[in-house]
């Protein structure tokens, strides 16, 4: 490619007066080999073109590179959140075992409370009802005067009667309101569970 | 010199990494980058339409984002579809040997590792490009 006189003249003014010089490619195309100054013109064109483009490369392989890093960066964090959300799932399922082994606990201990103070409770009545009875049948046997005795043996057995009757009604109530409780926990839950899906 | 160089590669800056190492190597003064195998091929369809010269040399990528076909499959669709007679290979990070076979078997001629160095590869392809043009070369895998 070859430019006239005036052009290659304009080309130097252009550099000497605003220092702006041809760039890219188009620059090895241009035949020069005729004129001096316009060939030492376009070597400095291509020397500065080529100084350019170096710098560019590089600023564009760094850019590269961190934009490299970056993307393993974001990979990673993606990971550790993905194994955060394993993780804190784990947790709440040990979190729920762990609630309910100990709720199972609290009523193993109740009952097992309530099955003593049954046993204690059955011992005394059956205890005192005996007594009382032998009692009775003594004074029959001997045949002394057993007025209060008698009195005493039925109210005694009216006393146990009532007495074994509230004990039973306690410990229905108690196995009635443990049950009910946990309707409402396994209600909530399942509610709770159902706010989350929605 | 290449006359001229087709790039199809998804990584926009790569293609400014290509283009400024093609002209500070003196490989080609015409180096057009595309980023999708999509659009090569429509470029291919249009110089085909056109009658317009073919690019010298085609460096595609092996995966190639976004796009319905990979690096592989339009190096098969250029040599067999839309007739032989250019340089073709493999740009990419990858260095599967099995991917390198099936490139071989569709007519890749080369296999450039891409990493931060692309520069002393691209020189060494520089000096190996007759022998592929002329289809002396066997197929090469610049490391």
């Amino acid at each position: 490619m070859k430019f006239s006189k005036e052009t290659k003249e304009q080309f130097i003014e252009c550099a000497k007066s605003k220092g702006i010089y041809l760039e890219g490619n188009i620059l090895k195309m241009i035949d020069s080999s005729d004129d001096g100054e316009f060939d030492k013109y376009i070597k400095s064109a291509i020397e500065k073109d080529t100084e350019t483009r170096k710098k560019r490369l590089e600023m564009t392989k760094q850019v590269q590179e961190q934009n490299l890093e970056l993307t393993k960066w974001k990979n990673e964090n993606e990971k550790i959140n993905e194994e955060l959300k394993v993780a804190l799932e784990t947790t709440e399922k040990a979190k729920e075992v762990a609630l309910n082994d100990l709720d199972l606990l609290q009523k193993k201990t109740q009952y097992q409370l309530i099955e003593s103070i049954v046993k204690v409770s059955l011992w005394i009545v059956s205890g005192v009802g005996i007594v009382t009875t032998l009692m009775f049948a003594l004074t029959l046997i001997i045949g002394v005067d057993n007025k209060i005795i008698e009195s005493a043996w039925s109210n005694m057995f009216g006393i146990l009667l009532t007495n074994s009757f509230s004990i039973i009604g306690t410990i229905m109530g108690v196995k009635y309101a443990s049950e009910n409780k946990d309707r409402k926990h396994k209600k909530k839950k399942e509610c709770s569970c159902e706010c989350h899906d929605e | 010199m290449i006359e001229s160089i087709l790039l199809v590669d998804d990584e926009n800056l790569f293609h400014l990494v290509f283009e400024d190492a093609c002209s500070l190597l003196d490989i080609s003064l015409n180096v057009k980058s595309l980023n999708s195998a999509d659009d090569a091929e429509r470029y291919f369809k249009e110089l085909l339409r056109t009658g317009d010269p073919k690019p010298e040399c085609i460096f595609v990528d092996l995966n190639i984002i976004g796009s319905s076909f990979d690096g592989i499959e339009f190096i098969r669709k250029i040599n067999f579809d839309y007739g032989d007679g250019v340089v073709i290979g493999i740009i990419s990070s990858s260095n599967d040997k099995g991917e390198q076979a099936k490139a071989l078997k569709a007519g890749a001629q080369f296999w450039i590792i891409k990493s931060d160095e692309i520069e002393p590869r691209l020189e060494e392809f520089k000096k190996d490009f007759e022998g592929y043009k002329n289809r002396k070369n066997l197929f090469k895998i610049y490391k």
